[in-house]
């Protein structure tokens, strides 16, 4: 069997171990493993590598961005900041039609700021605003809808882990592709602030009304953020300007967090042994499956599958947007079954090459910036999608009386915001390279 | 009582990775702020007190690079036994949930042994590259660190993850599973 063949049918083999439970790591090293021993007929390739590259993977510098921004998210739910962010949200917007839900999208965004994973921002906002919205006579589905949709913002608005990960794949700068995810990150939380507008109308009864708050309340309410609005800017502006690397950005925005909830919030010693333990697991899930993407993108270079497939799509001369559009559409059907971060470890190697072959008549530095924004959001709205969508499940066990049916049917018009919002970025490229 | 001993060595060794991580976080911050002040005393916006931060020697950490990656590489292998132990690693459920426990359970055995041979096969090999670098000597660029220093301490924490594994997979292989 030729290389290339091998190399194609490597991906049907790995599905079916995907398919068949094994952990996304491991069915990726093993593939990259055995197709590595059957591409060259011996075991002496694969055997050195595993001697120097398992350890290189593990203490890549650009990598090491990952734990620390893994425990900052941590120190961050424990910071207390969820809570003051959800009040000055909600003295700002608690009184309009839909207001409390809008607060708990704003919040989101907010604490998206210093948490980088959409699961941790679903779970703790909801900590703080499920009671809430239940209180001013918001339903079930309704409430745990919006929480589940606004988590999603953890992810989109930087600092994010995955956008880290796609950087380091297409060997991108981090601090552009930070920069570029800003708009869009502000644009989603719009698009489901005017969504519950939306939907309030559509549906009166889902939700009550809150009274207003006077001007001198809401300005100590927003004042009581402004920890969560120094880290940010610290972080993101500091890697931004230049002033220091993202690994550096990310120690910096660790040390800063762990200090808010220690002077401000609960960490107390079990609580700080928690987060290292959950930043240990967390880390350890994550690099697991770097390194078995490492090898089987290893495996797939060596058999010239990823430059032979972008010759081939480009030879159909199909046109561009075509291609792109059916790529994103993959995505999103794949984002309903596996996680976010495995499918971009497992896809990019093979469609980057791909997209950075066509002309979008953009440079392709632009291209790639543009391609990362819209397939994080894409894999995002996985998150959200019936009947899979993982943070659905996450809010949903945290309000009992609310039937999964429930969140199912409210979160539908929150997968349109991210439908209009993705066909959006996707014709106006501009949007996203604003900053770049 | 071995699982006790299994997971405490599990915790123990994500405890020392996180230590480690946060000296790292420290050290970082550190090196950014002698960084910073040492470019401010130079271009002279301190006056006095820069000449004296100067003399003083205030700059980054010599090889503050060097040192994080030696230190998340050892964190990194220190977090697997307690990944492995709580079950976390990543995987799609959606096509297994309809085949019943009893497949289930078998699948979930199959992989721990599978997962079981790979880390030990990752330890063996990290040994290997262990002796490499203690045969050729070799250090790190600017703070002259062996590097060998670096894989024993990963090697050493491998050993656990290995520990942790197989005893994951014999517990399947008993019917009592441990790691779900």
């Amino acid at each position: 069997m030729s290389d290339l063949a091998l190399g194609y049918l490597s991906f049907p083999v790995l599905l079916l171990l995907i398919f068949l439970r094994a952990p996304i790591g491991l069915a990726m090293l093993i593939c990259g493993i055995v197709g590595l021993w059957l591409a060259t007929g011996s075991t002496n390739i694969f055997m050195a590598r595993l001697k120097s590259e398992v350890y290189s993977t593990f203490s890549n510098y650009s990598l090491s961005i990952i734990p620390m921004f893994l425990l900052m998210g941590q120190f961050a739910t424990y910071s207390g900041m969820s809570r003051a962010l959800f009040r000055a949200a909600e003295a700002w917007l608690g009184h309009r039609k839909g207001g409390v839900a809008m607060a708990a999208v704003g919040a989101c965004a907010g604490f998206g700021a210093i948490c980088g994973s959409s699961l941790a921002t679903a779970a703790t906002m909801s900590k703080v605003a499920l009671p809430e919205l239940r209180k001013y006579g918001y339903s079930g589905g309704f409430a745990t809808a919006t929480l589940a949709a606004g988590g999603t913002l953890g992810i989109l608005i930087p600092p994010s882990v995955i956008l880290v990960i796609y950087a380091i794949l297409t060997e991108q700068n981090i601090a552009k592709l930070f920069a570029a995810a800003f708009i869009p990150g502000l644009i989603a939380a719009l698009g489901y602030m005017i969504t519950i507008a939306i939907y309030v109308r559509l549906y009166p009864d889902q939700a009550g009304v809150k009274e207003r708050l006077p001007y001198a309340e809401r300005a100590k309410a927003l004042g009581a953020v402004w920890p969560v609005i120094l880290v940010f800017a610290l972080v993101v502006g500091g890697i931004y300007n230049g002033w220091f690397t993202p690994t550096e950005g990310a120690a910096i925005g660790a040390a800063g967090t762990g200090l808010i909830a220690l002077f401000g919030g609960s960490l107390n010693w079990g609580v700080f042994k928690d987060s290292l333990f959950e930043t240990a697991t967390a880390t350890g899930m994550i690099f697991f499956i770097v390194l078995g993407a490492a090898f089987y993108n290893g495996f797939l270079a060596l058999t010239q599958v990823p430059q032979e497939l972008s010759a081939w799509v480009t030879e159909q001369g199909f046109s561009p947007w075509f291609i792109m559009a059916l790529i994103l559409l993959l995505y999103l059907v794949l984002g309903c079954l596996m996680d976010s971060l495995s499918m971009i470890l497992l896809t990019v190697p093979i469609f980057w090459p791909v997209i950075s072959a066509l002309d979008f008549g953009m440079t392709t530095e632009e291209v790639a910036i543009w391609f990362g924004i819209l397939v994080l959001i894409v894999v995002e709205v996985g998150l959200i999608t019936p009947p899979v969508g993982m943070n659905l499940f996450i809010i949903n066990s945290m309000d009992r009386e609310t039937p999964m049916t429930a969140t199912y049917r409210a979160v539908m018009f929150f997968v349109g915001a991210d439908v209009v919002r993705v066909f959006l970025l996707l014709t106006v490229p501009a949007i996203t390279l604003v900053f770049v | 009582m071995l699982h006790r001993w299994v997971t405490f060595a599990a915790r123990v060794m994500a405890g020392l990775g996180g230590l480690v991580l946060l000296a790292l976080i420290l050290m970082i911050c550190v090196s950014v702020a002698g960084r910073g002040l040492a470019d401010l005393a130079f271009s002279g916006a301190l006056g006095g007190l820069g000449d004296w931060l100067s003399t003083a020697g205030v700059g980054p950490i010599l090889g503050d690079f060097e040192l994080v990656e030696a230190g998340v590489a050892f964190a990194i292998f220190a977090f697997l036994p307690l990944t492995q132990l709580s079950g976390a690693h990543a995987r799609v459920d959606v096509f297994t949930t309809g085949m019943g426990p009893r497949t289930n359970r078998w699948l979930a055995g199959f992989w721990s042994v599978v997962m079981a041979a790979i880390i030990l096969l990752i330890t063996w090999r990290l040994y290997a590259g262990l002796q490499d670098k203690l045969r050729y000597g070799e250090t790190t660029f600017l703070i002259q660190f062996p590097l060998w220093g670096a894989y024993a301490a990963s090697f050493a924490a491998a050993v656990v993850a290995s520990i942790t594994a197989v005893y994951c997979a014999v517990m399947h292989l008993a019917g009592r599973p441990v790691d779900e």
